[in-house]
């Protein structure tokens, strides 16, 4: 449902088809999320200062918090997207606020991603995490341990295709889904949202 | 020494015909799935996913606020599902946690904000410090104490523990009362 939470952020969310997004989660300003993405109940995206833009084949968990909050001195108020690429997991608890993501890649529990880091392809963070420094991760980097220590690995962490494929027939029976509703009044913006189912 | 009362709005808990005491604000999905044995306190702001898969939780049982059961994924040689989730009675699990294990022994502690993996096997009788990550897929002898994330060989906890964990369950229980 698109609820309008301030005057400021208006919420307008685009979803892709075969998107599974529950009715639980919380999602506000303007969020377009790719085909086949599988966003659980208690999920957090808030583009605040700025559009979020989650590719395909992403794997959102619960209490999950994506958001798009701007640093005071250094955006001075532009409006900056955060982009996420495709197949990525974001598992229980952790919190993405990297501008830029790429695909493959895993943000294992309660990790943390910082907004100056830039995630590149088949990066994955540890459990409880915490990435905030100011760089480009290179690709196929793992962080891990509580000493936060890197290493580079040979392959890209495998899409999960088989989980989101059980998880868009499992939670339609059991939880609500939103569906897209471009409530946008801005007249530049096309309206032509596609609509889940 | 006894815990002192701790006590809570009738409006905020539904108690069960069994003596579970659920908070409102706690969610859990697939109700139908969970299945809680009796005497069981769950606070508020629990995710509880029965709609991935079972989740069975034993009697006596505390959940504090903020945890997170969620059944792992296992691929299979016929395909795909979500495992199920079993917790034995008397198992005390702290704020804050993410268990994903398949399954837990009774009589456990659960410390605060711990992680347990996928697939994880807590046998009876364990306990897990607080912030610690048990890794997927380990398998925790009874007894043990695990802290970190290490797997150095685990601590040995005594054999009361079991008296002591049903102390503390049941003391919990008892002291949870309306105002």
């Amino acid at each position: 449902m698109a609820n309008p939470t301030s005057v400021a952020v208006k919420t307008s969310l685009r979803i892709g088809p075969q998107a599974t997004v529950c009715q639980d989660s919380e999602i506000r300003g303007e969020v377009i999320i790719g085909p086949k993405t599988v966003i659980h109940p208690k999920a957090r995206i808030i583009a605040e200062s700025g559009p979020i833009i989650i590719g395909e084949g992403n794997l959102v968990e619960e209490l999950v918090t994506i958001i798009n909050k701007c640093d005071e001195d250094s955006d001075r108020g532009q409006r900056v997207p955060l982009i996420i690429g495709n197949y990525n997991v974001l598992e229980v608890g952790c919190r993405l606020e990297a501008l830029g993501t790429g695909d493959y890649n895993v943000l294992e529990v309660k990790s943390q991603v910082g907004r100056n880091t830039v995630l590149s392809n088949g990066c994955v963070i540890g459990a409880m995490c915490k990435v905030v420094t100011r760089e480009t991760l290179p690709d196929f980097t793992v962080i891990y341990g509580k000493d936060h220590e890197r290493r580079i690995q040979h392959e890209r962490p495998q899409p999960q295709l088989l989980q989101l494929d059980l998880l868009s027939k499992v939670l339609p029976s059991y939880h609500h889904l939103k569906k897209a509703r471009n409530i946008s009044r801005q007249s530049s913006v096309s309206s032509t949202a596609s609509s889940t189912n | 020494m006894e815990l002192g009362d701790v006590k809570y709005s009738r409006a905020d808990f539904i108690e069960t015909a069994s003596g579970n005491k659920v908070s409102r604000q706690s969610i859990l999905c697939g109700s139908q799935n969970i299945t809680l044995n009796g005497k069981t306190v769950i606070q508020r702001d629990c995710v509880i996913r029965g709609d991935l898969a079972n989740i069975g939780i034993g009697r006596h049982c505390v959940i504090n606020p903020n945890t997170v059961l969620r059944p792992s994924f296992k691929k299979f040689s016929k395909g795909v599902s979500f495992f199920p989730l079993h917790i034995g009675d008397h198992v005390f699990i702290e704020s804050d946690c993410v268990i994903s294990a398949a399954n837990i022994g009774s009589y456990c502690y659960i410390g605060k904000g711990s992680i347990i993996g996928r697939r994880c096997i807590i046998k009876e009788c364990c306990a897990i410090a607080e912030g610690s990550i048990v890794p997927p897929e380990t398998v925790i002898p009874p007894l043990s104490f695990f802290s970190g994330t290490t797997s150095a060989p685990y601590e040995e906890l005594p054999e009361c523990t079991k008296d002591l964990m049903i102390d503390i369950t049941k003391n919990y229980y008892q002291h949870f009362i309306p105002s």
